[in-house]
């Protein structure tokens, strides 16, 4: 982790983070990176890739199409809506 | 110098489920009210927990199979940040860690020959809404209708390097997703829509150049035409330094013929995706997997080869009825009840394409009953029904799946009339209105039967024997 990705990191999350914080970012991070290292020297080759920390797997359902909600309860809560469209201000020029 | 294209494709198809991804709300909504397809859950609200629909698996697997894919036994979906009004949860959530179906195989054929394009991986995700920015002047709109509505990304190796590469690419990847009834793959309608990613570089090059990302195509004759004018702008740039090009996605104006520059292109860092910890893994078993497998259509370019091998039909034929699973559907269940290939063949060729050029559908649009169709052919090949009153009863079937031919041939009047004594009297009828056409036969004018036939059979309703009918006009004349 470099200061440039921090900063990048800080601006994506709209976060504003104090120097103290940064270095304790990056010193946090430098010391992973050694973690990781030592972590690679192990052949994981043959190793099944785990893709969840628990042996869970989710539920499907099946393809059926149930009545919708009434769109008037969906938009109690917004601010602006307008014949059946929910409004927020322009997105482009 | 000379320099070659490099060329990538990014391809979303519309999944045809009933329902949306996450959700048991309708993934069609066309022509309906904004918003009235719609759930707390496709909308964002907090809380809300998504629960996958289990043929958006099936349709993805299927669609990794049938492009040669390795399939993810253990799929994932994470969350990818996303922050604009069309996707209300500011993410979307798809697959990066372990996408359905990895590393497959597309073999295309074009004026320079075959050629395979490896597909890097297809992973399944959810569509956004819509946006509408002309009601009104200070706001956009929201309908969230299509929010949610599964999707497919197929995304290829850059193992492209022409338009006629791309439309080669595009059409193959419908036609096997359309056999395999995954997706519709109309891209006037939006459910199949292509980003491609370009870059030029010297010929013999093995550095990739700077890449473009062009959006906005409709068509493939759009794709086309975008991607030689982005071919020739980047040769610009680099041979005349017109420009100086940048890693960027464009938005392609195909009124224009230009393409305009969108935002710098976003790197995967930037979506930080991370691990939906809403949805677990979706594990696929062996019966499951399995299901699928042998739920796979045979593929157009074997079935062309069985259809002129085993059926003996001719390469136009093959040709013409592979062009969608929905006629060689057709085909095969007619052939299994009259036993006539080339009949088949030519009713389905002949007349029910027509019919759906006509009506403007699609081939895959054809709805009739294979069944049903084979005992029409055997109405008619059996000289119950006549050809053109056949011709009317399968457009009806068009119009009604359910038609019976045999029972609404006999409720319309259209069963060939054994009655001679009928026939003689329209025949007596016929010849007796026109005395000149009479005496012009027999001068010797073969036309002036064919003139009172006519008028015979149209009397008849077509419901004549045209031999038998021939045979009683020609003695009653004779007899005169």
């Amino acid at each position: 982790m470099e200061r440039d990705m921090l900063r990048k990191l800080e601006l994506l999350n709209q976060l504003r983070l104090t120097e103290e914080q940064k270095d304790d970012i990056l010193a946090f991070f430098a010391d992973r990176e050694k973690e990781m290292e030592t972590l690679e020297k192990f052949d994981t080759s043959a190793t099944e890739r785990m893709v969840h920390v628990m042996p869970i797997t989710t539920v499907v359902r099946e393809d059926v199409v149930s009545q919708p909600f009434a769109r008037e309860d969906l938009q109690r809560g917004a601010p602006e809506t307008d014949e059946g469209y929910w409004c927020v201000p322009r997105v482009v020029e | 110098m000379k320099y070659e294209t490099v060329i990538g494709l990014e391809v979303h198809v519309e999944l045809a489920t009933k329902s949306k991804i996450f959700c048991s709300c309708s993934a069609h909504s066309y022509g309906a009210d904004p918003n009235a397809h719609v759930c707390p859950a496709c909308c964002g609200m907090p809380g809300m927990l998504p629960v996958v629909n289990k043929r958006v698996v099936d349709y993805g697997m299927k669609a990794g199979l049938m492009l040669n894919c390795h399939i993810n036994r253990t799929t994932t979906f994470d969350k990818k940040s996303y922050y604009y009004p069309d996707l209300p949860a500011a993410y979307q959530t798809t697959q990066w860690f372990a996408p359905v179906a990895v590393n497959g195989l597309v073999e295309i054929e074009t004026s320079k020959g075959k050629k395979g394009v490896r597909i890097k991986q297809i992973h399944m995700e959810e569509d956004a809404g819509k946006l509408v920015h002309d009601i009104r002047e200070d706001t956009t709109h929201v309908d969230f209708n299509r929010t949610s509505v599964p999707l497919i990304e197929i995304v290829s190796q850059p193992d492209l390097s022409s338009a006629e590469e791309v439309e080669a690419y595009l059409e193959r990847l419908k036609t096997l997703l359309r056999f395999a009834k995954v997706a519709e793959c109309e891209m006037a309608h939006g459910t199949m829509r292509c980003d491609v990613n370009l870059s030029v570089r010297p010929e013999g090059s093995d550095k990739l150049g700077v890449r473009a990302e062009m959006k906005n195509m409709n068509s493939i004759e759009a794709i086309k035409r975008a991607i030689e004018y982005e071919t020739a702008r980047h040769i610009d740039a680099i041979e005349n330094g017109t420009e100086v090009l940048r890693q960027e996605t464009r938005r392609w104006d195909d009124i224009k013929g230009k393409s305009y520059a969108m935002r710098t292109k976003e790197t995967a860092g930037d979506y930080r995706y991370f691990p939906d910890p809403n949805v677990m893994p979706v594990v696929i078993d062996d019966e499951w997997f399995d299901s699928i497998k042998a739920s796979l259509p045979e593929l157009p370019e074997v079935k062309r080869a069985r259809y002129t091998d085993e059926y003996g039909l001719s390469d136009y034929d093959a040709e013409q009825l592979t062009k969608s699973i929905a006629l060689c559907e057709c085909f095969e269940k007619a052939y299994e009840v009259c036993g006539n290939a080339k009949d088949v063949a030519n009713w389905i060729i002949s007349e029910a394409m027509s019919i759906l050029n006509v009506r403007k559908m699609t081939y895959d649009m054809l709805d009739v009953d294979g069944k049903a169709l084979g005992e029409l052919i055997n109405l008619v090949s059996g000289g119950k029904v006549s050809r053109v009153n056949g011709k009317k009863i399968l457009s009806a079937m068009f119009d009604d799946p359910h038609i019976d031919p045999a029972k609404y041939a006999e409720s319309n009047g259209y069963v060939v009339s054994n009655d001679t004594g009928l026939i003689e009297k329209v025949v007596a009828q016929v010849i007796a209105g026109d005395p000149k056409a009479v005496s012009d036969f027999k001068g010797g004018k073969e036309k002036a039967l064919m003139s009172l036939f006519g008028r015979c059979m149209k009397e008849l309703k077509g419901n004549c024997d045209p031999q038998v009918l021939r045979t009683i006009l020609i003695d009653a004349i004779n007899a005169l």
